[in-house]
């Protein structure tokens, strides 16, 4: 599993450099591999199969434009592509914040639960060393900082999806990422 | 001077900005920061590598082909819209001259059910595309001329004749897709006894969907020298979501904003 992993993460990497030297076919290819997982986190964070397409192709685009800047040292290219996915997503968001759904759901509606054991089977070490650094958080906080990051949501829109005043929203998350940094470089 | 408490605190707004709870205010103040500061870079880059790996929990979703070929008409590349053609139930013509002699959407219908079970590699557990479209073209006296459907992955379409109206000597029936407002662009020459297959130029393909029609007009044989019909529309169709292709959605809901699936 693991060999196979890191397998596909280099064969990416590889794509996305072919891209960065202009390479249509790597570039095409690498929307192939890609673009479901992608296109995934542009949904799980927009809610909208519309809005989720027009980031999709921004994305792409984007990738296409900035692929030359690329570097495998500072970062794969796979966590490459979601931190710009999801910065495009959060983007949006905020962009079209007044047309936000008044999201009636509580926090224990909204956050997913833990991956079955069959995901989390097929997930990273790195995966799993965060999900233990979670696992230490308080319930509330560790499902405040997951909602945060699934959801895009500001901290005055978590605050009131938990009924909880801003303050505490803050100080919750900011506690649950102190204590993950602290517990995630040990 | 800045106290050890301040360092803590003003690393902790890359965590938040990774995170994404910062405002559109605070978050362009990182990003600038970003892009203008080495250290900033670093510090977000590390929150990163932290935080990213819950980004493997996400689900993945097929996107619609269309997006696929609106990248590709807006950079403007020169590759085939679609890299990675494959052989499949599709290209075995015989099956579609067989299908020419009581052509009908009973026809295709008949193919999607033949087809899909096929289908390989199989989609991954969450594939959510339209893969087909399909179109009945009817005739002014309400009877089928052509059955269009649409395999929107390899870019193509197959036409099959049902029960076209005789044509005068000289002439030929030529398709037309027409977005909703806007000019027919031409997709090719049809025939009316056997079944045409029509490559989709990535143009065509990205205007594909509900809100467009097919239309059939009568042209001399070569088509339309104008680029625009030139003589009578016999036949007219709306575009649909070709049934039970594995797509939860129709293509006709994908882009209303008030659908908000959970996912």
């Amino acid at each position: 599993m693991a060999v196979t992993r890191t397998a596909e993460h280099e064969e990416l990497n590889r794509l996305l450099q072919q891209a960065g030297r202009s390479d249509q076919q790597a570039f095409a290819e690498l929307y192939r591999r890609t673009s479901s997982k992608l296109f995934g986190v542009c949904l799980r964070m927009l809610h909208d199969r519309g809005a989720a397409e027009e980031v999709l192709q921004e994305i792409y685009i984007t990738v296409w434009n900035r692929a030359a800047s690329f570097d495998e040292a500072k970062a794969s290219a796979i966590t490459w592509l979601t931190t710009l996915s999801r910065n495009k997503a959060i983007d949006r968001l905020r962009q079209h914040r007044e047309e936000l759904p008044d999201d009636p759901r509580t926090l224990d509606e909204a956050v997913d639960e833990q991956p079955s054991p069959a995901a989390q089977a097929q997930t990273s070490q790195e995966h799993r060393r965060l999900t233990d650094c979670l696992d230490a958080l308080e319930p509330q906080q560790r499902s405040s900082v997951r909602e945060a990051f699934f959801s895009g949501a500001t901290y005055n829109e978590l605050a009131t999806r938990c009924q909880v005043p801003l303050g505490t929203m803050k100080s919750w998350i900011r506690r649950s990422l102190m204590q993950l940094r602290t517990c995630l470089d040990s | 001077m800045n106290t050890p408490a301040d360092e803590g605190n003003h690393n902790l707004r890359y965590a938040e900005y990774v995170l994404g709870v910062l405002d559109a205010d605070a978050r362009a103040e990182v990003a600038h920061e970003v892009r203008t500061s080495s250290e900033a870079a670093t510090a977000v880059a590390l929150w990163q590598r932290r935080l990213q790996p819950l980004a493997e929990e996400i689900t993945e979703a097929t996107p619609a082909p269309y997006v696929w070929a609106r990248i590709h008409d807006a950079l403007q590349l020169d590759a085939p819209p679609q890299a990675v053609p494959r052989k499949r139930l599709w290209d075995n013509l015989a099956l579609w001259h067989w299908l020419g002699l009581g052509a009908s959407a009973v026809a295709v219908a008949l193919l999607l059910v033949v087809a899909l079970p096929r289908r390989t590699p199989p989609p991954l557990p969450t594939t959510t595309a339209v893969a087909y479209m399909a179109s009945t073209i009817k005739q002014d006296n309400g009877t089928t001329g052509w059955t269009a459907t649409m395999d929107l992955q390899h870019a193509r379409m197959v036409v099959v004749p049902a029960a076209p109206a005789t044509l005068a000597q000289g002439r030929a029936p030529e398709l037309w897709l027409i977005p909703a407002g806007q000019k027919p662009i031409a997709v090719g020459m049809i025939s009316r006894d056997q079944p045409t297959t029509l490559a989709l130029a990535p143009a065509l393909l990205a205007q594909l969907g509900p809100t467009a029609a097919l239309a059939v007009s009568v042209e001399p044989p070569g088509g339309s020298p104008t680029g625009q019909p030139t003589g009578p529309v016999i036949a007219k169709g709306t575009i649909g979501a070709a049934p039970e292709t594995g797509g939860d959605k129709v293509a006709g809901n994908a882009r209303k904003s008030t659908e908000r699936p959970r996912v």
